[in-house]
């Protein structure tokens, strides 16, 4: 576990997620809003009946690069405090992979930091989801992250 | 008479698809100084010839950080071959 100055919650976890439990967490008096995203196991992949789904990940980074996306939608957006939970191991149908949290004095802050936060950690965070059918298992497809181009360009 | 070592000790790590398609999660490794992370990935795809077809659907990371694929080692690295990420 990970915790910064904002008290943010930064995990990776391999029980079940308590969504309600860091809806809560996050809320403070100032605050005027809270906006949660639950992602969670899908009963199908491209028409495929899913049995269940194992996560692995890179641990050490992956904190690392949700530390980052923390921090960053600290700087952009006028949010209080986070929430950002993601669960490894096997999950089965209808069970929450991930649960990202944010609150705020006023909606519309929390709505845009929750959805860069989502939108950067599917891109960005070292984690991998194989998917299981009855008659066999696929890796998800998953998207190539942003790397530099070449060490002599990158700082 | 100071001794100069021509190699550097680092460790790599494969995840996901690579990981199982070669069997190794993780390795410690001697490299001639100034290798790549290209060229650590050519050692490997020499070694483990499927692993050759992935090269433009990877990323590469040195020390928990995305890289370039003409950084060059440096000693006690860390080094992960990572497959498009699927979190979430």
């Amino acid at each position: 576990m990970t915790t910064n100055i904002q008290e943010d919650k930064i995990e990776l976890v391999r029980e079940v997620i308590d969504g309600d439990g860091l809806a809560r967490y996050v809320r403070a008096g100032k605050d005027g809003a809270t906006v949660t995203f639950d992602g969670f196991v899908r009963n199908e992949s491209h028409g495929r009946a899913t049995s269940y789904l194992e996560y692995e990940a890179y641990e050490a980074m992956a904190i690392t690069k949700m530390n980052k996306i923390v921090a960053e939608i600290h700087e952009k957006f006028a949010i209080h405090r986070v929430a950002m939970v993601h669960r490894l191991g096997r999950l089965e149908i209808g069970e929450t992979s991930v649960f990202i949290a944010v609150s705020a004095p006023h909606r519309g802050a929390a709505f845009d930091a929750c959805r860069f936060a989502i939108d950067t950690l599917k891109r960005t965070v070292p984690i991998w989801k194989k998917e299981y059918f009855a008659d066999g298992a696929v890796w998800a497809d998953g998207e190539l992250p942003p790397t530099p181009p070449s060490a002599k360009t990158a700082s | 008479m100071v001794q100069v070592s021509t190699t550097v000790q680092v460790r790599v790590l494969f995840f996901g698809r690579l990981r199982e398609l070669i069997g190794v999660a993780e390795e410690g490794v001697d490299l001639p100084v100034g290798t790549t992370l290209a060229q650590v990935f050519e050692k490997y795809a020499e070694r483990f010839p499927k692993l050759a077809g992935f090269r433009s659907s990877m990323v590469v990371s040195r020390n928990q950080e995305f890289a370039a694929w003409d950084t060059r080692v440096v000693a006690g690295d860390e080094i992960a071959f990572l497959p498009p990420v699927s979190g979430g």
